[in-house]
């Protein structure tokens, strides 16, 4: 058997050398294969430390970013994946960009046509240089790469290379996504009209990085507009681009180590015991959780230069647990109007508080929903912690695993949780009225003015071309309506009643006694005083609250499309915008023809054409009656149209979303 | 003996493939009917842990059918010499992907529930058996 088995050298037939081959083709066909395999993988972005101009993603200080949290806490992970904090801020990539580059001209833009362009994975603009203090004539162009993106929601704003370090601009139109369309950047901002917006060379990476990465360090060597521009370094990085995991539990590298032991991490799992290595939102007291959503949804400021600098260098000091206002001042005019803090904000910036809040001071932008809590009675009056109204006591920052939404839904509801989209909310601390909704709400069950949110919680906040629930939670008045021109919650979803029938409701369902009311008030539907006599920011709301299908459904529409009509000739890009959408959402309105942010005499002449469609079709049944400034010939009252308009609060206002 | 050896283990071989494959059945209608306790995203530990434990079941039954078959290759292994490897492998063919799959059945967002215990246990007795086999004569 041996002999067989072990042929001598001499005797080896020359063929036997073939079966040899076989080795070397099998070492062949897996090099072929790992090639192929390396190839079809192979990821040509450059890692973030080789990227030059632009801010980059770099953890340090106890961060480790996202990535890191994942294998642990998949659904978490997931779901925040799935939330619009992820991609408040994204590199320019096919995905995060929305809008078409290929070789696009956008007129919707501040000077000459914005010229775009697609060269490979990267994107690239051509448009008048902001930067630019000479005549306007001379003005040049640049060609510059975007390479951050800001917004995934509503908009796309597209961040561009400046050439110098890691200092970013912004491009002067944008995108506006449910929309489809280019704006240009004054319009999707209520501000006023003919000033211009500042778009400043290194903005991003002095405001915006705060709250739209985790854990940005600016990193000007000097700071923000002390000197030329061109003259500072910039050495800007963040721990992740975008709201993510460590923004509101902290730094996370100490809580890795500490769970790299199995041992360890099984006994935090079966005791549930508080894990002194992170920090979990949920179980702090409704004032520190509601902190951390507050380090962002807040009008803030800085203390002093020194707080400024320091941040400019090591990122911001607060942390998830932390009491917020020991590294910051938190803004609140309601309670704080004169305090040294809010005199040195106005003396460097008159129209600061105008432009976020109401005369009383209480919040009315978007994006700053601290501020509301601060002022709402369930939060500032609560007894004990548990009925304490937190951020947490309505939202969840990850969607449950039971909650039958899908991640989409959930996150494009405002992270609702589960089960408080309805007034559950509220009456998981308000129990007694449950037994009896309809005896407190005055309407029917299940309609929109049975839902506590519409009454408490009335879209009175502007931010992103719309209205947004004010969080400060408040009871229906129509003493705040005259005193503080902020529209009350009745008249939002009553918009063809008067200030004097919201009065005479709510003496009689509540006992609450009626302001006096001038004559106007008291024979003009609320809606049209506000639309007539408000403030910019008043006029965006009540046009906004005339697209609202509740309030279409309650008090008709017919009566509104004339006067959303007017509306389309408003000062303000934002009130038109919203206005223009308010009419298209009339299914008897004419047609419109109409670009918000286009000349001003092509929208002038499809104002007029739409009001001549509107007079030559529905004028002749539209709902007439005099507090609409319909009369009974179903004309427009003009006198009184331009009575209001005259004494309108037209004082230039900038709502600083 | 050694054929009680041979019938055992092509017995329990077979039986343990048969499982596996109804596993691995399971999960394919699982995935198909995208099943949330199964495809969600938190329970990526649960699909890991049942995916290796239908994977370990097969490969596990496979090797049943191969140490049984092994008894009838020349020279046949004496009996004494095969009860410890015959142990420790029907323990391991036991104790691995049911740890598996009692580890996905409550779990912990990326760590599988305690019947991963039985895995490392099953493991052990794996190598007990394989060394056992090699060393038997």
């Amino acid at each position: 058997m041996s002999a067989k088995r072990r042929p001598r050298p001499s005797a080896r037939p020359p063929e036997l050398a073939s079966p040899s081959r076989w080795p070397l083709a099998v070492l062949l066909a897996a090099s072929l294969g790992l090639g192929f395999a390396a190839f079809t993988n192979f990821d040509p972005s450059t890692s973030e430390d080789q990227v030059t101009g632009r801010p980059i993603a770099r953890p340090d200080n106890g961060y480790v970013s996202s990535d890191t949290c994942q294998s642990c806490h998949p659904g978490e992970y997931a779901s925040w994946h799935g939330s619009f904090h992820r991609t408040m801020t994204q590199v320019a990539s096919e995905t995060s960009v929305r809008a078409d580059f290929a070789g696009v001209e956008v007129t919707n833009t501040h000077g000459r046509p914005m010229r775009l362009e697609r060269v490979g994975e990267e994107f690239w603009a051509e448009f008048d240089d902001p930067g630019w203090e000479g005549p306007d004539t001379d003005r040049p162009r640049i060609r510059r790469q975007v390479v951050l993106v800001t917004g995934s929601h509503h908009q796309n704003i597209y961040w561009y290379a400046t050439e110098h370090e890691r200092g970013l601009n912004v491009l002067p139109s944008v995108y506006l996504i449910k929309e489809a369309r280019w704006a240009s950047r004054s319009a999707v901002v209520l501000h006023p009209p003919n000033q211009s917006l500042a778009m400043l060379d290194g903005h991003w990476n002095a405001i915006c990085i705060a709250c739209h990465t985790t854990q940005g360090k600016t990193a000007f060597s000097t700071p923000f507009r002390s000197e030329a521009f061109r003259d500072q370094a910039i050495d800007t990085t963040v721990t992740e681009f975008g709201i993510a995991c460590e923004s509101c539990h902290g730094p996370a590298e100490e809580h890795i180590q500490a769970h790299r032991n199995p041992v360890q991490r099984y006994r935090q799992w079966l005791t549930d015991a508080p894990d002194p290595t992170i920090v979990q939102p949920t179980r702090l007291d409704p004032q520190r959780s509601s902190q951390v959503c507050g380090q962002c949804h807040s009008v803030w400021e800085f203390y002093d230069l020194e707080g400024e600098r320091l941040a400019n260098e090591h990122g911001l000091p607060y942390r998830p647990g932390d009491e917020l206002r020991d590294t910051r001042f938190v803004a609140q005019p309601s309670v704080d109007r004169s305090s040294d803090a809010i005199r040195t904000l106005v003396t460097t910036d008159p129209e600061f508080l105008r432009g976020s809040f109401w005369p009383d001071g209480s919040i009315r932008v978007s994006g700053r929903e601290y501020n509301g809590l601060l002022d709402s009675p369930c939060f500032r009056d609560a007894s004990t912690p548990e009925r304490t109204l937190s951020c947490f006591s309505c939202h969840a920052m990850h969607k449950p695993d039971n909650d039958p939404r899908s991640v989409v839904n959930w996150a494009d509801t405002h992270q609702m949780a589960t089960g408080m989209e309805s007034n559950e909310a509220c009456l998981q601390c308000h129990e007694p009225i449950r037994a009896n909704e309809q005896a407190h709400t005055r309407h029917a069950a299940g309609s929109s003015g049975s839902s506590c949110y519409n009454c408490h919680m009335p879209y009175t906040s502007y931010g992103l071309l719309q209205t947004v629930r004010s969080h400060t939670i408040s009871s229906p008045s129509v003493t705040e309506s005259v005193r503080l021109s902020r529209p009350n919650a009745c008249n939002l979803c009553h918009l063809d009643q008067t200030l004097g029938w919201t009065a005479e409701q709510l003496e009689a369902w509540y006992d609450i006694s009626s302001p006096p009311l001038s004559e106007d008030q008291r024979s003009v539907a609320a809606s049209l005083v506000w639309l007539l006599e408000g403030d910019a920011g008043l006029r965006a709301i009540t046009a906004q609250a005339m697209g609202w299908t509740p309030a279409q459904a309650v008090s008709g529409t017919s009566w509104m499309v004339p006067h959303l009509g007017e509306a389309l000739g408003d000062d303000y890009d934002a009130v038109r915008f919203i206005a223009a959408r308010a009419l298209r959402s009339i299914p008897e309105a004419p047609s419109l023809t109409y670009d918000f942010d286009g000349p001003r005499e092509a929208r002038v002449a499809a104002a007029i054409s739409f009001l001549r469609a509107w007079r030559d079709t529905l004028a002749r049944t539209a709902r007439r009656a005099p507090e609409l400034l319909i009369d009974a010939d179903g004309e427009l009252r003009l006198d009184v149209m331009r009575r209001l308009a005259a004494r309108g609060d037209r004082r230039p206002l900038f709502l600083r979303e | 003996m050694a054929d009680r050896y041979l019938r055992r283990h092509l017995h329990l071989g077979w039986w343990t493939l048969l499982a596996a494959v109804a596993l691995g059945l399971g999960l394919a209608l699982l995935r198909l009917f995208d099943v949330e306790a199964y495809q969600h995203p938190a329970h990526e530990t649960r699909r890991l842990m049942w995916t290796l434990a239908h994977v370990h079941g097969a490969v596990l039954g496979l090797l049943h059918i191969l140490f049984g078959v092994s008894l009838t290759l020349a020279p046949p292994l004496a009996p004494p010499s095969l009860r410890l490897p015959s142990r420790a492998l029907t323990a391991a063919g036991l104790l691995m992907p049911v740890g598996f799959f009692l580890g996905g059945v409550s779990i912990y967002a990326g760590d599988p529930g305690l019947g991963i215990i039985g895995v490392p246990v099953g493991a052990v007795c794996l190598l007990v058996a394989v060394v056992a086999t090699a060393r038997a004569r």
